[in-house]
């Protein structure tokens, strides 16, 4: 009995060993296993994260998972993603659809000493345990596009906002620094800031329909100038100006890019749309989060900027490599 | 009978001329044609489904699918008209697609003896996950210089769409109620038990009136690819709401037997209605939700109030 044991032991002893040895042998060659999780998957800005994402993955040999939730606004579902993707990954690269509710679920996953990356939007109150911040300076995106349709229009004239969805933060953050901006223009009066476009970008039209409609006198539009805040709402606002044929008689500026903006712009029905450039954000999620893991040096808060894309500078080919990456 | 189904519009009816009236009173631009084309057009959509809805809900059943049934049929006329094929062949392929859908919603209902509320919800995710398979998760925009279907939806006069609304409303407001198909559809709505002991063709009924939703849905998907120009697969996310919302406010039973077409339209306008009056006036959009909400329920439950009067 005693003897078996003994040999029991011994051979259990030897498995080990033998484990031992063949884990330190393949440690090295077991991947990093990284998730990114965006704030949905259809919109081409995440397609575009996508691609730098799996770039900076292709680079270091990463265990790339990218996964979202199946609608923009469903706060719920993604902090079970992150919940449920933190147990299979060594690190999470988060895009959070909700600045506050995302918290709670970041913080745990941070706790169990697995390095938590934002891109695209903040999380409130995060400093303390996220590795890092990699975004567009989204309120500084907002004030570029009221300088420029403050330059277009002359320092005066009616201007109206349509907002995004209630509670992005990335939209919100572009929303004031807007209205903060053009505040600077006295003679500038915002007449619409109120109205939310809505998830998609057919409810986004409707929107905007009604309220290019309340500033139309006698045929003719009295506004002067319009921002919408991300592609869904430019899509619609688009859409619906030129369906009213009031496309080319205000000054429109957007915000991200699709083929129909750049076809917009050459037109003249847009004079300029804001583009982030979520590829390097993706890239720079992922290399931030390996980073992190290997003990390399990292940036804390990282902007990615915006360009404004112009007539001018459409053809520029640092720009036409910008619009190359996002539109297809 | 005709006294009736006349009366049962009554109520909806009411509820839209208040809050259209409402609205005026403090904003006149509300009366102005392009606000009354809005309306009309912003409801086409919501109002065709709803069409279809209708027959659903009266024979018993619900179509929680018909959203997502929007975007996938939506996405493949917008492929095909990508591929330059003509307006008349897309909207056939749309009402047949549609149709297709309704089919498989209706026939695994009656096969698998389930409840069509829990295939639908079945179906649901399966048609808005194929409308992402087929299109990269991406939407699909038609050609820039393709202009011929945005008349149905746009332009400077009555979009085409509203008078497609108007026709559909009346034939099959005429269908339901004196076809044999549409006595059945409600016979069957009252009670299923009794339409089959009447020798009533249940099953046949029941697949035709989810074929027949599934088609107006394929149409509100052309409609939905002529306003926006893109065959977006995330578009009409929980329209299905909306939806049944409007045939619950023209004055249908979701226990069955009970509603009309003509009052499912009108239910679309009501909340059109409040919409763009909501717009009109400035009023943030949060209120609206609220306000459409409580309008909602005051006009559903005041409808039952009058019919207890009136008809009992």
């Amino acid at each position: 009995m005693r003897i078996f044991h003994l040999t029991k032991i011994a051979s259990l002893s030897a498995i080990c060993a033998l484990g031992l040895g063949c884990n330190s042998t393949t440690k090295d060659e077991k991947r990093t296993r990284i998730v990114m999780i965006p704030k949905g998957t259809t919109h081409l800005f995440w397609k575009s994260v996508e691609t730098g994402a799996k770039q900076a993955a292709k680079e270091h040999d990463i265990d790339l998972t990218f996964i979202g939730p199946q609608r923009e606004d469903d706060r719920s579902q993604q902090i079970d993603l992150v919940t449920n993707q933190a147990q299979k990954n060594d690190a999470v690269v988060l895009a959070p659809l909700d600045r506050v509710a995302l918290r709670g679920v970041a913080l745990q996953v941070a706790q169990m000493g697995k390095p938590v990356v934002i891109i695209d939007s903040s999380l409130a109150d995060s400093d303390s345990f996220i590795t890092s911040y990699i975004a567009t300076d989204n309120r500084e995106a907002g004030r570029m596009a009221a300088r420029k349709i403050a330059e277009l229009l002359d320092g005066n004239g009616h201007v109206a906002m349509m907002r995004y969805l209630q509670g992005s933060a990335s939209t919100e953050q572009r929303e004031e620094g807007f209205l903060e901006e053009i505040k600077k223009h006295p003679s500038i009066s915002v007449v619409s800031s109120e109205q939310y476009a809505g998830a998609t970008a057919s409810q986004a039209q409707d929107t905007a329909t009604n309220l290019l409609t309340r500033f139309t006198r006698d045929g003719k539009l009295t506004i002067d100038g319009i921002f919408t805040s991300n592609q869904s709402s430019t899509y619609g606002m688009l859409q619906s100006l030129r369906a009213m044929s009031h496309a080319g008689n205000v000054k429109f500026i957007g915000f991200d890019g699709d083929a129909s903006f750049i076809d917009a712009i050459k037109k003249k029905e847009m004079q300029g749309t804001l583009l982030q450039d979520p590829a390097r954000m993706g890239y720079l999620g992922i290399k931030v989060a390996y980073a992190k893991l290997k003990g390399e040096p990292y940036e804390a808060i990282i902007d990615t900027g915006a360009t404004m894309l112009t007539l001018e500078n459409l053809e520029q080919p640092d720009i036409a490599d910008l619009i190359q990456s996002q539109v297809p | 009978m005709n006294l009736r189904a006349s009366l049962k519009m009554l109520g909806p009816l009411v509820a839209l001329l208040v809050v259209y009236f409402g609205f005026g009173i403090s904003e006149p631009a509300m009366f102005n044609r392009t606000v009354i084309i809005n309306i009309l057009s912003q409801s086409v959509i919501v109002g065709i489904a709803a069409v279809g809805m209708t027959l659903i809900i009266i024979s018993g059943g619900i179509d929680l699918s018909v959203g997502s049934i929007i975007a996938w049929t939506g996405v493949i006329a917008a492929f095909l008209i990508d591929q330059s094929l003509s307006p008349i062949l897309v909207f056939l392929t749309a009402i047949l697609c549609g149709g297709l859908c309704g089919f498989l919603n209706g026939s695994l209902s009656i096969w698998l003896r389930l409840m069509p509320f829990i295939v639908t919800l079945g179906t649901m995710q399966i048609y808005r996950g194929s409308a992402k398979i087929f299109t990269g998760g991406t939407p699909i925009n038609l050609p820039f210089d393709e202009t011929r279907y945005q008349l149905w939806m746009g332009g400077t006069g009555f979009p085409y769409g509203i008078f497609l609304l108007l026709v559909i409303c009346i034939f099959t407001s005429w269908i339901l109620h004196y076809t044999r198909f549409g006595r059945h559809a409600i016979a069957i709505g009252s009670s299923p038990a009794t339409a089959r002991l009447c020798g009533i063709p249940v099953l046949r009924t029941q697949i035709f009136v989810y074929v027949i939703g599934g088609a107006m849905a394929g149409l509100a998907a052309m409609m939905n690819v002529a306003k926006s120009s893109q065959g977006d697969p995330t578009t009409a996310l929980g329209l299905e709401l909306d939806i049944i919302a409007a045939v619950v406010l023209g004055g249908a039973r979701l226990t069955g037997g009970q509603g009309s077409v003509i009052g499912a339209v009108i239910g679309a306008l009501l909340m059109t209605c409040i919409r763009t009056g909501c717009v009109m006036h400035g009023i943030p959009t949060p209120w609206t939700e609220v306000i459409t909400g409580i309008i909602i329920i005051i006009a559903v439950v005041v409808d039952r109030l009058r019919q207890r009067h009136t008809l009992c």
